[in-house]
């Protein structure tokens, strides 16, 4: 039996021992994080890489596979050469080979290049549509309409390329009325005009003629009026796929 | 960092900003003083030199900088995730851990309002695309946030910032340990975390080309 006068003295419980009584509340945060963010739909994605290192495009994922063009580390305006990622496979050796769009004749042309030859990825959400028998072009953001506009396109002698293409590069600050204030080069290519300097690529540019501009008329460039360009120029991406039916 | 280097992934110079914002430097100032050492960098993950600077704006050059690093995870499991080619507990990891990392983006972006820098472009040089490629270099990132924001912590003056600061950090530090079991690493090899000495780090100024260069003033020569 234990005596109440036997009994140890009273211990602190162990937290008023540490001082926990006197602790402070811990702050509030400047701050809340939110829930974890799903990805965003990536339905109207486009990715594209750069090319890192010159190298040969071919038919299949594999080294020794037909080759079916040649991709450089400049376009000939000396901007990066990009393009699009349009799939992935893996070969028996386990390299990784990247199908891309290439800038070459014909048109619509297709290979696979090794990832190593790629840099990273970027993505764009826009797409750029040309309507050659309506004369209109229409910039699609996340698969909505944001601008339609009347555009200029090739003579029945020297057409504007049907197909898929892509925009390369963007040219600003140079002089010449005739392309008005702003071009996009692109990847499609005059398949008529094939000793036009530079490889005969077609652009998207702004012009000197207004008047012309919805119409047939040009060697298979797309002409936009300078004031449509100039909106263009800054909601179109470099990367974005152009379609042309 | 395996074989990636921050140099190599960061193209447009997007953790190199921040980390030079801290030292009230320009960026070519700051790769400037860097080259001469790589103790340098080392310091400018440990502390910022200038303890006079207005405890605000630094305040706000820690959180850009955090921004950056958030920046850089997120593109890095976004990108994973949009190609897909990871199944099973990878697959999940990155799926799980992209959702967070965007959550921390969209914090730090709401907080900062119109001072948040913006988002860069980085080359995971296909470290998105094979899974031990992707395993190392989710295992080098995620020590890396932990020590980046272990290493500013300390230089944060408001307590509310803090607390925030320190609620991401403890939750890459479990990022960090669920990748290394993914790895077959120890997920808490120690039982001190050492300030960060990673060779990968040091090597910030091995090359300098991290734009890409798209436009150009150049006359056309399309068919017209």
């Amino acid at each position: 039996m234990t005596l109440v006068g036997d009994s140890p003295p009273a211990q602190p419980a162990p937290g008023a021992r540490a001082g926990a009584s006197t602790l402070p509340r811990p702050p509030k945060p400047a701050f809340q994080i939110g829930d974890p963010v799903p990805l965003a739909s990536d339905r109207h994605e486009s990715r594209w890489a750069k090319v890192k290192t010159a190298t040969v495009a071919r038919a299949e994922p594999r080294p020794r596979a037909r080759p079916v063009g040649h991709l450089s580390q400049r376009t000939p305006e000396d901007t990066t050469n990009l393009v699009p990622a349009l799939d992935r496979a893996v070969d028996r050796g386990g390299r990784l080979w990247v199908r891309v769009r290439l800038p070459v004749l014909p048109n619509n042309t297709t290979g696979w290049v090794p990832r190593r030859a790629l840099g990273g990825y970027g993505i764009v959400h826009t797409r750029f549509v040309v309507d050659l028998d309506a004369l209109q072009a229409t910039l699609l953001r996340d698969g909505r309409p944001v601008m339609r506009v009347p555009v200029g396109v090739g003579t029945p002698a020297a057409p504007t390329p049907r197909g898929e293409f892509y925009v390369r590069n963007r040219l600003t600050s140079y002089r010449s009325p005739f392309y008005g204030p702003l071009a996009f080069g692109t990847s499609a290519r005059s398949p008529t005009l094939t000793d036009w300097p530079a490889g005969g690529f077609v652009g998207i540019h702004g012009t000197n003629r207004p008047d012309l501009v919805p119409g047939r008329v040009s060697h298979g460039c797309i002409r936009l009026r300078n004031r449509d360009m100039r909106r263009l120029g800054s909601a179109m991406p470099v990367g974005t796929p152009i379609t042309v039916r | 960092m395996s074989d990636l280097t921050l140099t190599t992934l960061d193209r447009d110079g997007a953790l190199l900003e921040p980390l030079a914002g801290l030292h009230g430097s320009t960026r070519a100032e700051f790769l400037s003083k860097a080259a001469l050492g790589g103790a340098t960098l080392l310091a400018a993950f440990a502390a910022p030199p200038d303890a006079d600077a207005q405890s605000a704006k630094r305040d706000v050059a820690i959180l850009n900088f955090a921004l950056a690093l958030e920046y850089l995870q997120d593109a890095f499991y976004s990108e994973v995730e949009r190609l897909g080619g990871f199944s099973g507990e990878l697959g999940r990891q990155a799926r799980v851990v992209g959702a967070h990392e965007r959550a921390h983006v969209e914090a730090l972006r709401k907080v900062l309002g119109g001072r948040a820098i913006s988002r860069g472009r980085y080359d995971f040089r296909g470290a998105t695309e094979k899974p031990e490629a992707f395993t190392r270099t989710a295992v080098a990132f995620e020590d890396l946030a932990v020590a980046a924001y272990k290493g500013q912590a300390p230089y944060i003056s408001d307590s509310g910032l803090l607390v925030a600061a320190l609620g991401i950090h403890t939750v890459e530090a479990r990022h960090a340990a669920w990748i290394r079991r993914l790895a077959g690493s120890s997920p808490a090899p120690n039982a001190f975390d050492e300030p960060r000495t990673g060779k990968s780090v040091l090597t910030l100024v091995a090359r300098t080309n991290f734009t890409m260069k798209t436009g150009s003033r150049r006359s056309p020569r399309f068919t017209g």
